[in-house]
């Protein structure tokens, strides 16, 4: 194992400099001499790019040129993991300032692999040049100028050497201009092209970093297949971390694990891209935070959120799913009398319960899913046949009930005095429930934002949102259950309440339409036309057969087992004849070229300065076919995408898809839809734009994405 | 959420626990790794026994000159003897792999420490180099300072001189003494990450 002997090294010197100022008492001012040192692994000499220097004064190069055994190496500025860089003290004569030699000049290195560890110099044979200026009246004096350099090195294989040496080089001095040195001018030449240089014209690179990863998006105006990045920084990346290159049609993308030494990371990146033909080019750029999140949108407090939900599950109770049942309820009020308050307020209460109930029920199956790793958005639930097939049912048979088919068992038709029978509890309770079953596919819009905002906090606030929904739902009936006074203002009882509550299975009945249309996109149009509808006709036959030998034990049998039969059917349709549409497919007839939606493909436009749109959307989502047809679909706003060079992209999320999930909930959003436009900058925040659209904002919203940032 | 997707969650919390053990190494601030080693006297050393206690673990390889430069001057020795002084719990950890500079054998150590009147509460031998990879040990010297809570509170460089040359030694600031006498004083360390010299831990490949 070579050991280190420094004495041996410096006594080697002192021999050396001895015979060198006895080698060079006769020499000729008019001849070059230089004198080299060699040490264990490595010999090191000066050179000078000229043969002479004009004593007026002139700019020339020094170089320190390095000879390394075979295996052995010497480090960059940066010597990586371990390892340290060369340094020089020069010793000038009195003529010639110190100021005049620049700093030490270091070629692109190349990485060097130490088992787990990584340092980053160089191998066999390098130049590291210096420019000299000399002042054009420098009036250096004597007939040569002899240059002196202390050298520090460690070179290494398996194991380092320390090292150091003086090396000199003595140029005579002339009056006529300098003459190029031929000798080491291949050696200059190649230490030129060796150095890194500043990026060609055109040329960007953009850094960002996200918790773990250092991210460098590299436009040199061709593809680059492999490329290497070296830091100035001793505390960037994870040095011997793999440099993952990913090729852009004008460049490269590259992803490096950090430093994870707990040293503040710099502001900004000074590196090196180094290419296969061994070019570096050195560049500084800005640190950002990679920005694929918005920032917790206008971070909402968390009591304008609560108010929100509160106000949104009073809304609901006007949706066309809802309002029925809860008519229903407040008709039986109106018939109610002042003695029967003590009652009303504890069935108001039970209501209460019963959607509290249930909105717990759904806020923990949430949480369920969301701690097991699942990604789920609101309106998943249509991404299930058998939850919009289960609610068309339910609805259908709500309808018949309503339109007067028959009476069902629930309190929900029982107009008459049944609160005050034993099992009205219960019934209210199952109201409750109802009424948060049939709210779900009638979440307005405003609710995806608190729903959304839910989904991605804390435990406690998803679950307080929802309480606060649930009780907002829940306000109008209790309120008229604890002031029965209030009911007083509602007409009087009389035939009108039947109409009335006949005429409420319409929108009941158009809800279902609408289900149907949703069950075809997500179980394809065999089952949607042949189970569904059979299912239907099931379900009324067990509704006929119910109104037509009421509270009879054969009756109640056969509706049951139709109704089995009929909440089957769709579901085992939906197993075996699923030909799901896709929202994509379906629009890309209409001229514009919507892509289908891949992270990997948005990083790639992004990296490429491409401003992006995604429309994320799902068959089943009532208001982005609206926004899709009446608004993205219109000739201006088709012709102001197809002239901005926007890429487009379409997130369909029709069905179940993680991917999209997940860019949702990056946006902060966890429902459809969703339209957010990237700018062209890969370190700017994407910007959201509203979920009900209108040609206006999309117009906007092109031009300020088509902005150079 | 269909049944075929009920084993995701299994592989989520796999995944997850694959990421941090891969992904983060030992980070000033955080909890210092527990590891479990061998030392020269064939006593088993963790780091979890010395709770309580400021740890310092020192990255040694007898053939690297710039361990020499702490050794030979006896810088080492009187860090070593001035902390440990102090209630601190010294381990030296050779994770040189067999066969690569500095790599030695129990006995060979313990010869190597009576040579050299090293007075470490133990060296550990770690000739696969599970230890020096769990602290991410870059060069000899590389020092960590751990404090009495097991928290990371400092790793780097032993001083302020990357050289080999022992007269540098009396004009550096040493970083693990100066980070033991804050954190002993209840302060917070000022110098908490430097970048370690020296030469490259020899592990195996």
């Amino acid at each position: 194992m070579p050991r280190l002997r420094l004495s041996s090294v410096s006594h080697w010197f002192a021999a050396a400099m001895a015979a060198f100022v006895l080698a060079c008492i006769p020499c000729s001012a008019q001849m070059i001499s230089a004198h080299p040192v060699t040490a264990q692994h490595l010999k090191v000499e000066l050179l000078a790019d000229t043969t002479t220097v004009n004593s007026a004064g002139q700019n020339f190069q020094l170089g320190l040129h390095f000879h390394l055994d075979p295996g052995w190496h010497i480090y960059w500025i940066n010597a990586g993991d371990s390892g340290l860089p060369p340094t020089v003290q020069w010793k000038l004569p009195a003529s010639m300032p110190v100021s005049s030699i620049g700093p030490m000049q270091f070629p692109v290195p190349q990485r060097l692999p130490l088992g787990p560890l990584m340092d980053f110099g160089y191998e066999h044979d390098v130049l590291f040049p210096f420019a000299v200026q000399l002042h054009p009246t420098a009036a250096l004096t004597g007939s040569s100028l002899p240059i002196e350099a202390n050298v520090h090195w460690l070179v290494c294989s398996q194991v380092c050497i320390p090292g150091k040496g003086t090396v000199t080089l003595s140029l005579p001095l002339t009056s006529s201009p300098a003459q190029p040195n031929q000798q080491t001018a291949p050696l200059f030449q190649h230490a030129r092209q060796t150095l890194p240089r500043p990026l060609p014209a055109g040329a960007t690179v953009a850094t960002a970093q996200d918790a773990q990863n250092l991210l460098l998006t590299v436009h040199l105006g061709h593809s680059v297949s492999s490329a290497e990045f070296y830091p100035f920084d001793q505390y960037l990346i994870a040095n011997a971390a793999p440099q993952n290159v990913k090729p852009l049609p004008d460049g490269f993308r590259m992803t490096i694990l950090k430093d994870s030494s707990g040293a503040p990371i710099p502001k900004q990146v000074h590196g090196l891209i180094k290419l296969p033909d061994g070019t570096g080019y050195e560049f500084t750029a800005p640190l950002a935070f990679l920005k694929t999140t918005v920032a917790p949108a206008p971070r909402r407090g968390m009591l304008h959120v609560l108010l929100l939900a509160f106000l949104g599950g009073i809304i609901l109770n006007l949706m066309p799913c809802v309002f029925p049942v809860l008519f229903i309820k407040g008709l039986a009020l109106v018939q109610s009398s002042t003695e029967e308050r003590k009652r009303l307020r504890a069935h108001g209460l039970t209501y209460t319960l019963g959607i509290l109930v249930s909105f717990w029920i759904i806020v923990a199956v949430l949480l369920l899913l969301r701690a097991g790793g699942s990604h789920i958005g609101w309106g998943f639930q249509f991404q299930s046949p058998i939850f919009v097939s289960l609610i068309a049912l339910l609805l259908f048979f709500l309808g018949l009930s309503l339109a007067g088919q028959f009476e069902i068992g629930l309190s929900l038709t029982s107009a008459g005095g049944e609160l005050a029978q034993k099992g009205g509890y219960t019934g209210s309770f199952f109201t409750g429930v109802l009424a948060t079953v049939v709210a779900t596919p009638c979440a307005a819009p405003f609710l995806g934002v608190a729903i959304g905002y839910a989904l991605i906090q804390p435990a406690f606030v998803t679950f307080g949102i929802f309480t606060a929904l649930a009780l907002g739902l829940a306000l109008p009936y209790v309120l008229l259950t604890l002031q029965p006074a209030w009911t007083r203002l509602l007409p009087r009882p009389g035939a009108w309440m039947e109409y009335l509550k006949q005429a409420t299975s319409i929108p009941i009945f158009l809800t279902v339409i609408w289900l149907v249309w949703v069950f075809a996109q997500v179980a394809g149009l065999n089952a949607a036309t042949l189970a569904l509808p059979a299912a239907f006709l099931l379900t009324a036959i067990a509704g006929w057969a119910m109104g037509r030998w009421p509270a009879r034990a054969g009756s109640t049998i056969t509706a049951i087992i139709l109704l089995a039969l009929a909440i089957s059917l769709p579901i085992v349709a939906a197993k075996y004849f699923s030909t799901a549409a896709s929202a994509t497919e379906q629009k890309n007839a209409n001229g514009l070229q919507w892509e289908p939606y891949s992270a990997q493909k948005l990083a790639d436009y992004r990296a490429q300065g491409k401003p992006v749109f995604i429309d994320f959307t799902a068959a089943w989502c009532l208001s982005c076919q609206v926004n899709e047809r009446v608004v993205l679909d219109r000739d201006d706003v088709q012709q102001a995408f197809r002239t901005s060079g926007i890429a487009l992209m379409r997130a369909d999320w029709t069905n179940h898809d993680d991917a999209i999930t997940e860019a949702l909930a990056q946006l902060g959003r966890s429902s459809v839809p969703t339209y957010v436009f990237y700018p062209g900058d890969a370190t700017a925040a994407p910007d959201l734009l509203p979920e009900v659209l209108t040609p206006g904002i999309v117009l906007d919203a092109i031009h300020a994405a088509q902005k150079p940032q | 959420m269909s049944l075929k997707n009920a084993y995701r969650p299994f592989l989520v919390a796999v995944s997850a626990l694959l990421l941090v053990s891969t992904a983060f190494a030992v980070r000033v601030g955080d909890p210092a790794p527990n590891f479990l080693g061998t030392d020269s006297n064939g006593h088993t050393q963790t780091l979890s026994q010395y709770k309580g206690k400021y740890v310092v673990l020192e990255w040694h390889n007898n053939g690297c000159p710039y361990t020499q430069k702490h050794y030979n001057s006896g810088n080492m020795q009187r860090l070593q003897r001035e902390w440990t002084a102090r209630g601190v719990v010294w381990l030296t950890v050779i994770s040189s792999a067999k066969g690569q500079q500095g790599y030695m054998t129990a006995a060979e150590e313990n010869q190597y420490l009576t040579k050299m009147h090293a007075a470490p509460t133990a060296v550990l031998l770690d000739p696969s180099g599970t230890i020096g990879r769990l602290y991410d040990a870059k060069t000899t010297p590389n020092m960590y300072v751990i404090d009495p809570g097991g928290k990371l509170i400092y790793q780097g460089a032993i001083d302020d001189h990357p050289t080999t040359d022992v007269a540098d030694i009396p004009r550096s600031k040493n970083y693990v003494s100066a980070a033991l006498t804050e954190a002993m004083a209840g302060k917070p360390v000022t110098t908490a990450v430097t970048r370690p010299y020296g030469c490259s831990v020899k592990y195996a490949e």
